[in-house]
């Protein structure tokens, strides 16, 4: 067979998350220290493509990245058309427990870029004893909102459209067209009401200003990596948090945006592949 | 005696943008006029079924627009950098660091927000 295929494989699993059953998405390459991958608000797992598709990760990470409830191929829990969809801090939790509960890996690295740079820190706070790093992509204990997030659903607006055009501006301008683009579609094809609905826990109930005392970067390093071009998550914001928490290792990164993994994966790999290096290290020290 | 008056920075970024912008569009149902402002300098962009039909930096009386985006003449020619610098490299990064701002009715901006980030960014210079 002479056609390219990639590495990435994608499966579902069953997961009972607070009660309920969901069917959710993912998809994995690669093998070694599991490396588990959340995608930003309104998006969904295809952001991690390039990641499972660089040998410098795979060949010592099993990298897995899954779609949310709600986002990408993993459905709403049933009863979804009766409900308003709003993203707890507690329900966010519950889903990355499960998920790695339901795929037994090992005591994970994690990932989490913008929404799941911020849930990185509530895991920090209350769960790093199941992670043996924690790595947080454009992660701030808070933001300043920029827009009103009642624009993203209403009737006379077409819901995937302004979503992708209100978060084209985070991507840095040095980023390749075809990933901007890419990184673009993926929010002109989320559900309605979806990216809203995942920004209730980025502004209303994840709110982590004060209560990020006591995080043990030595019993799960932290690390914090912002792009500059990020005025959503700015690198104030990361710094800031990063200087409340003794032992987090922050670095600014140049020329990326709110989606380095995604927006410019040659460019965010000069920033990730060091960090994953002191991860490998560390784990065959142990 | 020949005398040659400088134009203003705003009066320069105005007609940059008409000449740059005079001729966009898109295949896109939208139907608005706007207002561009670039410091005191206004443009009025008179949008039909998705073509830029008229530019006007002369407003007539009672002139009337949909929405507007007003910000001062440094904040346009930091927008408009080939590589325009972080926090000047976006509408809403100006609006939020209050370099730029957005007035009137909003539906039909947000409606085609990224027609009009396109049309915006089109005075912007080219990479050496």
């Amino acid at each position: 067979m002479s056609a390219e295929l990639e590495p990435i494989t994608g499966r579902y699993v069953h997961l009972d998350i607070a009660g309920r059953s969901c069917r959710v998405y993912f998809e994995e390459a690669g093998s070694g220290i599991p490396l588990v991958c959340l995608h930003t608000a309104g998006a969904d797992s295809r952001q991690y493509r390039h990641l499972m598709c660089d040998e410098a990760v795979t060949s010592r990470f099993r990298v897995i990245a899954f779609d949310m409830p709600w986002h990408g191929k993993s459905y709403p829990p049933q009863g979804w058309q009766d409900t308003e969809y709003q993203l707890t801090t507690q329900q966010y939790v519950q889903t990355i427990l499960a998920f790695c509960d339901a795929l037994a890996v090992d005591r994970p690295a994690l990932i989490g870029c913008s929404i799941g740079g911020r849930i990185v820190l509530e895991l920090a706070r209350l769960h790093a004893e199941r992670f043996r790093a924690l790595i947080g992509v454009e992660a701030a204990d808070f933001q300043q909102p920029w827009y009103d997030t009642s624009w993203l659903h209403r009737g006379d607006v077409h819901g995937g459209e302004v979503c992708a055009a209100l978060v084209s501006g985070l991507v840095a301008p040095q980023s390749p067209a075809v990933y901007r683009h890419e990184t673009l579609w993926q929010y002109m094809q989320g559900g309605p009401g979806v990216f809203r609905g995942d920004l209730y826990f980025y502004r209303v109930d994840g709110d982590l200003r004060g209560r990020l005392d006591g995080i043990r970067t030595d019993v799960c390093p932290l690390y914090l990596l912002t792009g500059e071009y990020d005025f959503s998550c700015t690198p104030e914001d990361t710094l800031r948090t990063a200087a409340s928490i003794p032992g987090a290792q922050v670095t600014i990164m140049r020329e990326l945006g709110h989606f380095p993994m995604s927006e410019n994966p040659q460019q965010f790999r000069g920033y990730l592949l060091p960090v994953l290096d002191a991860v490998a290290s560390r784990s065959a020290a142990r | 005696m020949n005398i040659q008056i400088d134009q203003p920075a705003g009066a320069q970024l105005a007609a940059r943008f008409v000449q740059a912008a005079g001729a966009f569009t898109r295949h896109r149902l939208f139907t608005a006029d706007m207002l561009v402002q670039f410091g005191a300098s206004p443009v009025r962009v008179c949008i039909r079924d998705g073509a830029v039909v008229q530019m006007q930096t002369q407003l007539p009386p009672m002139c009337t627009w949909d929405f507007a985006v007003r910000a001062s003449e440094h904040a346009w020619q930091e927008f408009w950098r080939a590589t325009p610098a972080a926090g000047w490299h976006d509408i809403f990064a100006l609006s939020k660091s209050g370099e730029l701002e957005i007035l009137g009715n909003l539906q039909p901006l947000m409606a085609n927000l990224q027609y009009v980030k396109d049309l915006l960014a089109t005075g912007r210079e080219e990479n050496p």
